[in-house]
């Protein structure tokens, strides 16, 4: 998502982990992390005209 | 159309219904057992203020399915225009409206009309102007250049074409508008049987 985000033409991409996120199902949330399944926040800008 | 690009429509339309299924279930069941945190308890867990938690419709609550608080980020001021990219059952885009105010504009845009229908029922019981429009995140059914920020929260892994709809956000913001999205990202591929099975995929 990152990259896309630069791709796209977005400046000041930003991300950080969820840090309390997980999944309620042990199971569902041990195959996220075989994955590395996280969530994340973006922010980003479009830049001035 | 090719055979892939058939496949490739072939299961993004199963997964549209599946999609449209899950969530509403969310929304009609918000008692149900689902394998992400859902409802108040969600929200509690990525740092929803309690106040805005107990002024928002409990039906708009309860129906809450994010993953993450795009409000942290997005700064929303006075006058400026949202979009709730995936807006659900309302939640974050009437949070959202209580920054920008009466001179501003709080859109939704999601994939069932049923949940746009609820959003702008939700919204409306707490006074809140939001349009909701039905329609896919790869297409967004806004003009260009038309939103100051952007928030989404756990919509976009969804889709089966990412950069289409992160071109699409950056097509419907101004020039120095911004996003604030939460989202699901996978630090490896995702192995053929997870993409090609509907049900893993919406979840």
């Amino acid at each position: 998502m990152f990259s896309l985000l630069e791709e796209a033409g977005f400046t000041r991409v930003r991300s950080a982990v969820v840090p309390r996120f997980r999944f309620r199902k042990e199971s569902t949330q041990n195959s996220a992390e075989a994955y590395g399944v996280k969530a994340v926040m973006m922010t980003a800008q479009k830049p001035e005209a | 159309m090719t055979d892939s690009a058939d496949a490739q429509a072939s299961l993004e339309a199963v997964l549209k219904d599946e999609i449209i299924r899950m969530y509403q279930d969310v929304a009609d069941n918000p008692a149900g057992e689902f394998h992400f945190y859902h409802g108040r308890e969600a929200a509690e867990l990525f740092g929803y203020e309690a106040e805005w938690l107990d002024r928002a419709p409990p039906g708009a609550v309860d129906s809450f399915a994010g993953v993450g608080n795009p409000h942290l980020r997005s700064n929303v001021q006075s006058g400026e225009t949202v979009l709730d990219l995936g807006s659900g059952a309302g939640l974050d885009a009437i949070i959202a409206s209580w920054s920008s105010g009466p001179t501003g504009k709080v859109i939704g845009v999601d994939l069932n009309p049923a949940m746009c229908l609820k959003a702008q029922a939700h919204a409306a019981a707490t006074g809140t102007p939001m349009e909701c429009r039905e329609g896919r995140m790869e297409e967004i059914p806004l003009p260009e250049a038309l939103v100051d920020v952007v928030i989404s929260n756990g919509v976009i892994n969804l889709s089966f074409r990412k950069r289409k709809v992160v071109e699409e956000m950056f097509r419907v913001l101004k020039p120095g508008g911004r996003i604030s999205i939460t989202d699901i990202v996978s630090g490896k591929q995702l192995s053929q049987s997870i993409v090609n099975d509907p049900k893993l995929w919406a979840s």
